[in-house]
């Protein structure tokens, strides 16, 4: 026989106590009487004073042991392994995602969700395990296997909702991985159904059990936002936005834009119900910023209440172009707007000063120590050797390279080329027959693109595609990259920085203040944040430097908290919402408790005192 | 003394009773009963023949005249009537509020003085013994005529209740040491660990009209002390340990209701009148009322 709850053992501890108890002595008042023969009936019980006696032969005594012990026995909880079915597993996944944190149930969707999973727990069977999923911004198991309630209860009770979107895909799998092997597994799904159909998720062999949570879709919610230059006057902003209107009634309400808290404009937006109103903002810019956009709406989900964007001041791009004269490529380097271009014959200082360093057929004494466009040179850091190959012909080129967007090689004839081996640190993008003919890639915090041939021996500068290629050299290899869009992320999605220089740590401010220390050390290339699972202003600091960074919600099916009683999870397509649980509640405790009540009544009733 | 036994009052009350003897007194002394002995007074008895010798001023010379023989006539002897009280001085009999011995020694006084009203001899048999208090105590065992009253009750008032007592020892000795049987008083709160039975037995065998009054203190009626308690006989000095409560309170007055009961029962089957009284009762209510009522006197 074996406990299933040892530790109750402890409360053995009260046997003791009781045996105590009765060898306690009471502490006497004397008074003299004239005679004590009418107290004959009131001699004293058995115990007495004076602070033990010996202990005589007592029923109630051994009785109230007996009980007492039985009640401790039971708690432990005995057990007989014996074979039996084999137990149940229940797979409980949490959706954790933004929607569930409205309101319209008690006190959040979640929070009911969570009440009924734990109603859940206090039914399964003795032999019947559980796991406990949570699918948040990202899948986390929370509780592997197990058939202890108050472990599962804890797990439970330690989920917490994030401002992401829903991402249950994942959490089905691992439901199903989770129960291989197993045949009577059983998944309760406690969602409000704001899921995207997927594939995956039809794929789910698994009985799933759906318990619907939301009650109304009282939202509005901002589902898109954008800052761009204004196309007319290059000083100002246009601040695009799209807000959505979940409510089957159409709602008014007042949009407002603020600028590093700076009040900046307001608009009232008549909302159609079910529907999507844009709207635009146009303001003056004059420093690098972050943009809120906020609305004053009375909904049940406030996280898609708000949305802000960082807009960042562009800062011309310095370029050195190291070549013994090309005016195409320089050509094609002017006319990129918001560059400024030097040239040289020689390469000084290892590009110092500058973010991109053009090498034309120029091999530099010293290596360059910013991001470098390499023409034609042979390098021995680059590569190990290298030959010259005639008339490479290219087979082969990677369109979905950031470099090679839009660039096409059809046309494109190279007369000769450096023919080297593909090395370790980059990424073939252009491919010949006999070798690579453009590769791209990072070597330590330095960012290449090496072209092997010529330009001025190929055809390629006679194409648009080179101008083009130009450009998004330029934009790959610019450190500064003010692309705003990497600053502003959706929540649950991870923060990339590279880092240029060697950061032991860095510190991450949290939206609510809290701070947290990431250690990095020299081999880090890149700062990554993954736990963006609150929406807010997020501030990064490293040595001086410091970045900042945004996450929002904008997820227009996060925002439709419209409560769904089917999700299309199962080979079927659709799982119906259930209200039942399963529940096989337990209530020998209680009366196991009640026992010792009735335990400790009795010992107070029998010694009381009325005085 | 800080108060009198009795009230004037209540003197001039007690005057107009008469202790109510069942039997005709055995007493040898003169006084004021009926007897069974023959000798002079004016209650005629009967006639006898004339022996010589006869003192000639009782022949009956109407009946000499009629039948022409010499009878002789005959008077009922009035003799007196022992009163004995027993009155237990016992340290039990200290306790209460209001005392207990002093509601004893009140109606002694008053039996005592109703007695010597009615020319009866007291005799007031007090135990344990109290050898400081020998003087009073043995004026007490003999009293008689109304004049003594005051000094009787004198002496009560000096008496105090102290020591073990022993009450069928004390009884016993009082029945084999009286000369002539009578009424017999017991004033005793009957709380005697070896019991009252034996001692009641021996006055009723001995002849004596018995009258009993048992006297408690409120507090051992209804006792006021709650709790845990180790109660110490103040007699006996034996310990006692109870746990009392109000809860158990109506349970404990049962059980003296029980034990007064038995005494009662026990009483009336050896014709002793008993009275049960507490200190506190009123001493008029109990003389005039009670005692009158179970013709104690009349």
């Amino acid at each position: 026989m074996n406990f299933l709850a040892p530790f109750a053992f402890l409360f053995a501890a009260t046997l003791p106590v009781v045996i105590v108890f009765y060898m306690l002595k009471r502490r006497r008042t004397v008074r003299l009487v004239s005679s004590t023969i009418l107290w004959q009936k009131f001699l004293a019980e058995t115990q007495a004073n004076a602070p033990f006696q010996k202990l005589r032969n007592n029923w109630l005594l051994l009785l109230q042991l007996l009980l007492l012990a039985l009640a401790v026995f039971a708690l432990a909880r005995p057990y007989f392994a014996a074979t039996t079915q084999e137990p149940g597993l229940v797979v409980v996944i949490l959706d954790g995602s933004a929607s569930m944190q409205a309101r319209d149930e008690s006190p959040t969707r979640f929070e009911a969700a969570r009440k009924e999973a734990l109603k859940l727990v206090d039914g399964l069977k003795d032999t019947d395990q559980m796991i406990v999923v949570l699918s948040a911004g990202n899948t986390v198991v929370r509780q592997s296997p197990t058939a202890e309630k108050t472990t599962l209860r804890r797990a439970l009770e330690e989920c917490q909702p994030g401002d992401t979107p829903t991402r249950v895909e994942e959490a089905f799998k691992l439901a199903q991985t989770l129960s291989k092997n197993r045949s009577n597994v059983e998944v309760h799904f406690f969602s409000d159904g704001a899921i995207p159909a997927a594939e995956n998720l039809t794929a789910i062999k698994l009985p799933v059990v759906y318990h619907q949570f939301g009650k109304r879709a009282n939202n509005a919610g901002i589902t898109a936002m954008d800052v761009r230059p204004h196309p007319e006057d290059p000083s100002q902003r246009v601040v695009f936005a799209s807000v959505f209107n979940a409510s089957t009634n159409a709602q008014t309400v007042s949009a407002e834009l603020r600028f590093n808290g700076q009040f900046i404009d307001s608009k009232v937006l008549n909302l159609p119900a079910r529907e999507a109103a844009s709207t635009v903002f146009a303001a003056e810019q004059k420093q690098s910023g972050t943009y809120t956009l906020k609305l004053k709406a009375d909904d049940d989900l406030a996280v898609d209440n708000e949305v802000s964007i960082i807009s960042k001041m562009p800062r011309p791009v310095k370029v050195l172009l190291v070549s013994v004269g090309n005016r195409f490529m320089e050509s094609a380097i002017r006319v990129l707007p918001n560059v400024e271009v030097s040239t040289a014959s020689q390469l000084t200082a290892g590009g110092k000063g500058y973010d991109i360093v053009v090498l034309d057929r120029v091999t530099p004494v010293t290596q360059p120590e910013v991001n470098t466009l390499a023409w034609n040179i042979g390098n021995t850091n680059w590569f190990e050797s290298w030959r010259t190959v005639e008339n490479p012909v290219v087979v082969d080129w990677n369109a979905n390279h950031p470099l090679m967007r839009f660039v096409t090689f059809d046309n494109v004839r190279v007369y000769q080329t450096l023919g080297v081996k593909a090395p370790k640190w980059g990424l073939v993008l252009v491919e010949a027959q006999q070798t690579p003919l453009l590769i791209a890639g990072e070597k330590g915090r330095q960012r290449l693109v090496w072209v092997g041939f010529d330009s001025l021996e190929s055809e390629w500068p006679l194409r648009n595609s080179f101008i083009i290629f130009m450009a998004n050299s330029m934009d790959w290899l610019n450190p500064q990259q003010t692309d705003a869009s990497q600053f502003t992320l959706q929540a649950g999605t991870a923060f990339r920085q590279p880092l240029f220089a060697t950061v032991d740590s860095a510190t991450v401010t949290l939206p609510k203040g809290d701070k947290k220390e990431v250690k990095l050390g020299e081999q880090a290339k890149e700062f990554i944040w993954g736990e963006t699972y609150r929406v807010g202003s997020y501030k990064v600091n490293h040595g001086t430097n410091e970045m900042a960074f945004t996450v929002n919600l904008m997820d227009p099916a996060e925002s439709d908290i419209t409560p769904r009683s089917q999700v299309p999870v199962g080979a079927a397509g659709s799982v119906t919402a259930t209200n039942s649980i399963r529940a096989n509640l337990e209530y020998w405790r209680w009366f196991v408790m009640a026992a010792l009540g009735v335990l400790l009544f009795e010992w107070w009733y029998y010694h009381r005192r009325t005085v | 003394m800080s108060q009198p036994l009795i009230t004037a009052e209540l003197l001039r009350r007690l005057e107009q009773l008469q202790l109510l003897a069942r039997r005709r007194s055995k007493s040898t002394v003169r006084g004021e009963r009926r007897s069974k002995a023959r000798g002079q007074s004016v209650e005629f008895a009967d006639h006898r023949n004339y022996v010589s010798g006869d003192d000639l001023r009782y022949l009956d010379w109407n009946l000499y005249g009629r039948l022409d023989k010499l009878f002789l006539k005959l008077y009922e002897e009035e003799r007196e009537l022992p009163v004995t009280i027993f009155l237990d001085c016992s340290e039990s009999m200290a306790f209460g509020e209001p005392n207990k011995f002093h509601f004893a020694r009140q109606l002694a006084a008053a039996i005592g003085y109703v007695a010597l009203c009615g020319f009866d001899r007291v005799s007031v048999r007090t135990f344990p013994d109290n050898p400081a208090e020998s003087a009073y105590r043995q004026s007490l065992l003999s009293v008689r005529g109304r004049k003594s009253s005051l000094q009787y009750f004198r002496n009560l008032a000096h008496l105090t209740a102290k020591g073990t007592a022993d009450f069928n020892g004390a009884l016993r000795r009082g029945a084999l040491e009286a000369r002539t049987t009578g009424v017999a008083v017991v004033l005793s709160d009957f709380l005697d660990p070896q019991g009252y039975e034996a001692g009641l037995t021996s006055l009723i065998g001995r002849g004596f009209q018995v009258n009993a009054v048992q006297i408690l203190s409120p507090e051992e009626i209804s006792p006021t002390n709650f709790g845990d308690l180790r109660l110490i006989d103040a007699e006996t000095g034996a310990q006692t340990e109870v746990t009392f409560g109000r809860y158990r309170l109506e349970q404990y007055q049962q059980m003296v209701e029980n034990f007064r009961q038995k005494l009662r029962e026990y009483c009336a089957g050896r014709g002793i009148s008993i009275f049960t009284a507490s200190s506190a009762d009123s001493l008029e209510q109990l003389l005039l009322k009670q005692l009158r009522e179970a013709e104690v006197w009349g």
